[in-house]
């Protein structure tokens, strides 16, 4: 045992402190008020220590989690005190993309900070030049919604007006916000709750140690499986499918060197930043690379800071992988970040039995008219393996929000749902098939707009072990095709329809 | 009498509640035909066919066919464009990571969902139902040969007419299969649960029926009372009733055991207590408040959503037979992998060479070296005490910290449970008594209450047969629910008596002279999840969701809209409770005394026979009471009596 704490109360305050972050993400999803939250959770929440270390986390959005070490490490060069809350959501200075508005509050017991609440959650408008603040069409970060610095939305318990009056301002559907908002300082209220319960049970000690040895368990446990892969480099190559300025193939490539209980991935040879806005600021690579690994690791193993100490990311200053200001990035976050994961995946799958693709993107389609913006992300194929069949019609990489019920939808928006049905033989052939994908087809009653950012439209999820390809996706506007990134103005009555990709099959088929 | 016979998934319960008198008995279950069990139990008790006044039955053959995928060849029928709700569910995937997992697969299969031409919106009618485009629909499943259909329509919670006009058709055409209509099942908005939850009715319909009719056939033969069926909602259901709503029943047996826990609890003055029942490889946990066990309309139920009202237990897969173990990492990890019966704990000396917390607690002292299990298995230490010191090994630890180390992760994992059920529910554990039963459970309630800051823990005599107990008491009892999606502000009271009284007026059709309790769904305009309250006064309603509200999520917002989504109705008819009574004992017997470890420390410590104490018989810890089916320990600084009820009733002297 290389550290403080007993095997039985490093298992029982492990326990205790995951707790914790589920039941604020609990709270966060019961309290908000915009269907992304409420009903898609599209949402996450996690312990940090006094150092800003990851200690735990509620299982949601990958794409979230790795990427919120960086907005507390923001926070904490602003002096944050007992009872304050900020909130941050600039990209360049910890944030992932400009919707993702993530709340910091110090944890502090008897005046002393313990620790870090932090919850993350998706707003569907941060105002910017189109509803839904997800343009396809954007060339600068300044066009895709208010930029919020580090910046105090709570100081002493109470908010500050003028902070929030500001932030209100600049976005369509202030209402929602401010109640998505208060539900994510509920959350963080919370964490702060338990922790000092938890202190007081424990005394302040014991769960300063804690912190330190689930961290130090989970490095031990990433390690350790590391260690189980051949050493060598393993190479794999990419693309995406234009940028929203441009239909060009971006490639991306990643080189993932294993040398005993450590791992480097760099992405040396990938495309320069964009034009367009599939541009990734650094955390967001981050957080696909932490996937990945994760993907390898047990699944009892928790998530926390130890997933990331083994790990070295090079990524290429001023690419797409490590934008700089005033780059767009709205869709580096939701669409770039799975074919990060899916590039390092596919390089490691000469080291480990890994799926065939997913269907290696989020399908995001965001519509939005007067006082409304209603925002949806689509399921497709998952990858079949050496297990099974890939799942069909779910989530497959960085993203894991549910839809939002039929029902739900029409009674809050002024649209109707057509077709919500799998695409059934979508998923490639093999031993075992890759799962399906999903067509979905939305009829607007009022006058709206449109984007779509999407991607793997006319390159397939590739199959593994000799599987055949999925059926790659097609976006359609009244029938007629749209490209993978594309903004419309729509009329009453349009249809715009989504067919989401099919997984790649695992196996020769016979 | 009446009887109360609960199928578990190793005994079959009986208790008969009469003038005074309480007589248990205990079968062996039999899972091919629960009823054989049912039957065996009774004439074991040796109760008179004619001296039964009432016959409850708690059984699991709902919950087995759904967790076996043993249930009917089903039929959907739903709205063209939307044949794969079922399988899409929410488009989550069940791990984050793992991403070879997939869900359960629907109830339904992709070959067995067919789509019919029409369309209902927010607003009613939105294209027609095409009668021609039915027929065809109905021609294909008298092909399919199908047990059972359920119709699930878009917007049917609030627009019936089609989902009736084809169960309509469907009952013409196919008399012998079972329909189910959503509109019916749930009439509540979001279309995955609703079809979920149809779904799930129609699969165990069939299922559920031949076992009732099997079972209600032998009942009558042997002279008594048609039984009545316990719900997952805590109360009882006429047999005749319980055919046409299975989903209702997935919970059936767990629902007793927390019934027959709030009731020994209320025998013994605590209305408000956590429940705890700990077996071999699976551990419930529930609440019940003011007498009433919680219920919940958000259960998942082996992967399927069920949103009926279902007794809110929280089940972990942690018990007695949990195996110890050592991870990659260096942590010492209780469950999920369990023993079972079979080879079972290592102390059992049947094969099983991995430590499970049965072994930590015999090595321990809290269980006796040498007992008898069910008069087939002997406990023997010194293999536990082997399995103990084999991982001790991989841990660096003695056998006896491994013990106590097991002990206390368990007691981590029964702790998480039950903060899960309280604190996470708004409820402050401190305010409640920890009733703890089931064959481990008294073992580890002293620390768990210490834990949780509870002060009073309770083990009832009956903790063995709690279940059968519940089923003994049980009201009979049906929910209604009427949709109403309206502002608070905008809805009168008379619209709302009106619709209650609706409700009240079907309830008084089918049941005999009923009770009602109102309530209401309410949440803030905005919101997607809802609060149910108590509904008695339309004006007291607002206040009493801002006060839910807080209780639960830590805030309350009075400057906005509150919304009313639903209006349910609970109708009952109360049973007589007999009083429980506990004799005073004969003589005083000289405990045993045996060694046992107390926070690293070996202390002789008496060891009471409950069946030799009554009521008034005094306990002070540390020691060990040893019941009939389970052993309870007794902590240092807790003291106690049995009770009038018969309940030993333990409280903290220090706190």
């Amino acid at each position: 045992m290389a550290s403080g704490l007993d095997p039985v109360t490093l298992s029982v305050l492990s326990s205790a402190l995951s707790g914790i972050a589920e039941e604020m993400g609990a709270v966060l999803i019961r309290g908000a008020y915009s269907s992304n939250i409420k009903e898609r959770r599209d949402c996450s929440t996690a312990l940090f220590d006094a150092e800003g270390r990851m200690v735990a986390q509620a299982e949601h959005i990958p794409v979230h989690l790795g990427a919120m070490p960086e907005a507390v490490a923001a926070v904490m060069r602003r002096g944050p005190e007992p009872g304050d809350v900020f909130a941050i959501n600039d990209p360049y200075s910890g944030g992932t993309h400009l919707p993702d508005i993530t709340l910091v509050s110090p944890v502090s017991c008897g005046g002393e900070i313990l620790g870090y609440a932090v919850t993350r959650a998706h707003h569907s408008d941060v105002g910017g030049m189109r509803p839904g603040s997800m343009p396809s069409d954007s060339r600068e970060i300044y066009q895709e919604g208010i930029i919020i610095p580090p910046v105090r939305l709570v100081r002493g318990g109470e908010y500050v007006r003028d902070v929030l009056d500001l932030l209100l301002a600049n976005v369509r559907t202030p209402a929602i916000r401010r109640g998505d908002l208060r539900a994510q300082i509920a959350a963080n209220n919370l964490a702060e709750t338990r922790l000092s319960e938890l202190v007081e049970r424990r005394g302040r000690d014991m769960v300063l140690a804690a912190f330190e040895e689930v961290i130090s368990y989970t490095g031990r446990r990433t390690r350790e499986a590391i260690r189980g892969l051949p050493d060598g480099e393993y190479e794999a190559e990419d693309c995406m499918e234009g940028d929203g300025t441009t239909d060009e193939d971006i490639p991306i490539r990643a080189k993932v060197t294993i040398s005993g209980d450590s791992m480097t991935i760099d992405f040396a040879g990938t495309a320069g930043a964009v034009a367009g806005n599939v541009n990734c600021p650094l955390p967001v690579t981050r957080s696909a690379c932490y996937f990945a690994l994760r993907v390898l690791l047990p699944g009892d193993v928790p998530a926390n800071a130890g997933t990331y100490a083994p790990l070295e990311i090079r990524a290429p200053e001023g690419s797409l992988v490590n934008a700089g200001p005033p780059s767009a990035v709205v869709a580096g976050n939701v669409e770039t970040s799975n074919r990060i994961a899916d590039v390092v995946l596919l390089a490691l799958s000469g080291a480990a039995d890994l799926p065939a693709q997913g269907q290696g993107t989020m399908n995001n389609v965001i519509i939005g008219g007067r006082g409304w913006t209603y925002y949806e992300t689509i399921g497709g194929g998952q990858g079949a393996s050496s297990r099974g069949p890939g799942p069909s019609g779910v989530h497959v990489g960085m993203s894991n929000t549910l839809n939002t019920p039929v029902e739900a939808l029409e009674l809050e928006y002024p649209m109707r749902v057509e077709r919500y049905e799998l695409i059934y033989g979508s998923g490639g052939a093999g031993r075992h098939r890759g799962g399906d994908g999903v067509e979905r087809t939305v009829r607007v009653l009022e006058p709206a707009s449109l984007s779509l950012l999407t991607d793997r439209r006319r390159h397939a999820p590739r199959g593994a072990e000799g599987g055949k390809p999925g059926r790659p996706g097609e976006n359609l506007l009244n029938g007629e095709k749209l490209p993978a990134k594309a903004d419309r103005e729509l009329e009453p009555g349009d249809t715009v329809t989504v067919r989401t990709p099919g997984g790649g099959g695992w196996g020769s088929p016979e | 009498m009446r009887l109360g016979v609960d199928v578990g998934g190793t005994f079959t319960d009986l208790v008969a509640l009469g003038a005074g008198e309480i007589v248990t008995a205990k079968v062996p279950s039999t899972p091919r035909d629960q009823s054989v069990g049912v039957m065996n139990a009774i004439e074991s008790s040796g109760v008179e066919a004619a001296a039964v006044a009432a016959l409850a039955h708690g059984m699991t053959v709902a919950t087995n066919a759904l967790l076996e995928r043993r249930g009917a060849r089903t039929a959907l029928i739903t709205t063209e464009g939307f044949r794969d709700v079922l399988e899409i569910a929410r488009q989550n995937r069940p791990s984050l990571y793992d991403l070879t997992r997939d869900r359960p697969p629907p109830l339904v299969p992709r070959e067995l969902r067919f789509t019919v031409r029409e369309r209902m919106g927010p607003a009613g009618e939105l294209v027609p139902l095409d009668e021609e485009d039915l027929d065809r629909v109905i021609s294909e499943l008298g092909e399919a040969g199908v047990e059972a259909v359920a119709v699930c329509l878009l917007f049917a919670f609030t627009h019936p007419e089609h989902e009736r006009r084809v169960g309509e058709a469907l009952r013409g055409a196919l008399p012998e299969v079972h329909v189910s209509l959503s509109s019916e099942v749930l009439p509540e908005f979001r279309e995955y649960e609703r079809f979920s939850t149809t779904a799930a009715d129609a699969y165990l319909a069939p299922r559920l029926a031949a076992y009732l009719k099997n079972l209600g056939g032998k009942v009558k033969e042997a002279g008594m009372p048609a039984p009545l069926i316990m719900q997952s909602s805590g109360g009882v259901s006429r047999i005749e009733d319980a055919a046409a709503s299975s989903a209702a029943f997935v919970l059936s047996g767990p629902a007793g055991g927390v019934v027959g826990a709030a009731y020994a609890a209320r025998a013994s003055g605590y209305a408000d207590v956590l429940t705890f029942d700990m077996g071999g490889t699976s551990t419930d946990v529930a609440a019940v408040l003011g007498g009433e066990a919680q219920t919940t309309t958000e259960s998942v139920v082996a992967g399927v959503p069920i949103k009926l009202p279902m007794v809110d237990i929280h089940t972990v897969s942690a018990g007695g037979g949990s195996i110890a173990w050592a991870d990659a990492g260096g942590a010492l990890r209780v469950g999920p992998h369990s023993a079972g019966a079979e080879p079972g704990p290592a102390a059992y000396g049947r094969g099983g060479g991995e430590p499970t917390v049965t072994d930590a607690n015999l090595f321990l002292g809290y269980l006796a070296d040498g007992a008898e299990l069910g008069g087939e298995v002997v406990l023997r230490r010194e293999l536990a005490e082997e399995a103990l010191g084999g991982l001790g090994e991989k841990l660096g630890l003695e056998a006896g910290e491994v013990a106590r180390g097991v002990v206390r992760v368990a007691n981590a994992e029964m702790v998480r449970a039950l903060r899960v059920i309280s604190v996470e529910r708004g409820l402050d554990p401190r305010e409640f008594a920890l009733l703890a039963f089931g064959g481990a459970g008294g073992m580890h309630a002293c620390s768990l209450a210490e834990e949780l800051g509870i002060k009073t823990v309770l083990i009832p005599r009956a903790g063995g047969v709690l279940s059968a107990l519940g089923l003994a008491i049980s009201d009979l009892r049906r929910d209604y629910v009427s949709p109403l999606l309206a502002d608070l502000e905008s809805v009168k009271t008379g619209e709302l008596e009106e619709r209650f009284r609706a409700l009240e007026e079907a309830a008084a059709g089918d049941l005999e002279s009923p009770e009602f309790t109102r309530r209401a769904d309410l949440r803030y305009r905005g919101q997607s999840f809802e609060l149910t309250v108590e509904a008695d006064e339309l004006k007291r309603l607002e206040e009493r969701f801002h006060a839910a509200h807080e209780r639960r999520y830590g805030y309350r917002m009075e400057d906005e809209t509150v919304e009313l989504v639903n209006l349910r109705l609970i109708a009952t008819v109360p049973v007589d409770k007999p009083e429980l009574k506990e004799p005073s004992p004969e003589g005083k017997a000289e405990p045993a005394r045996r060694e046992a470890d107390f926070g690293g420390e070996w202390l002789e410590v008496p060891v009471l026979r409950r069946e030799e104490m009554g009521k008034g018989s005094e306990v002070s810890g540390p020691a060990i009471v040893e019941f009939r089916e389970s052993t309870c320990v007794v902590r240092p600084g807790w003291g106690g009596a049995i009770d009038g009820a018969g309940t030993l009733v333990l409280e903290r002297e220090d706190g």
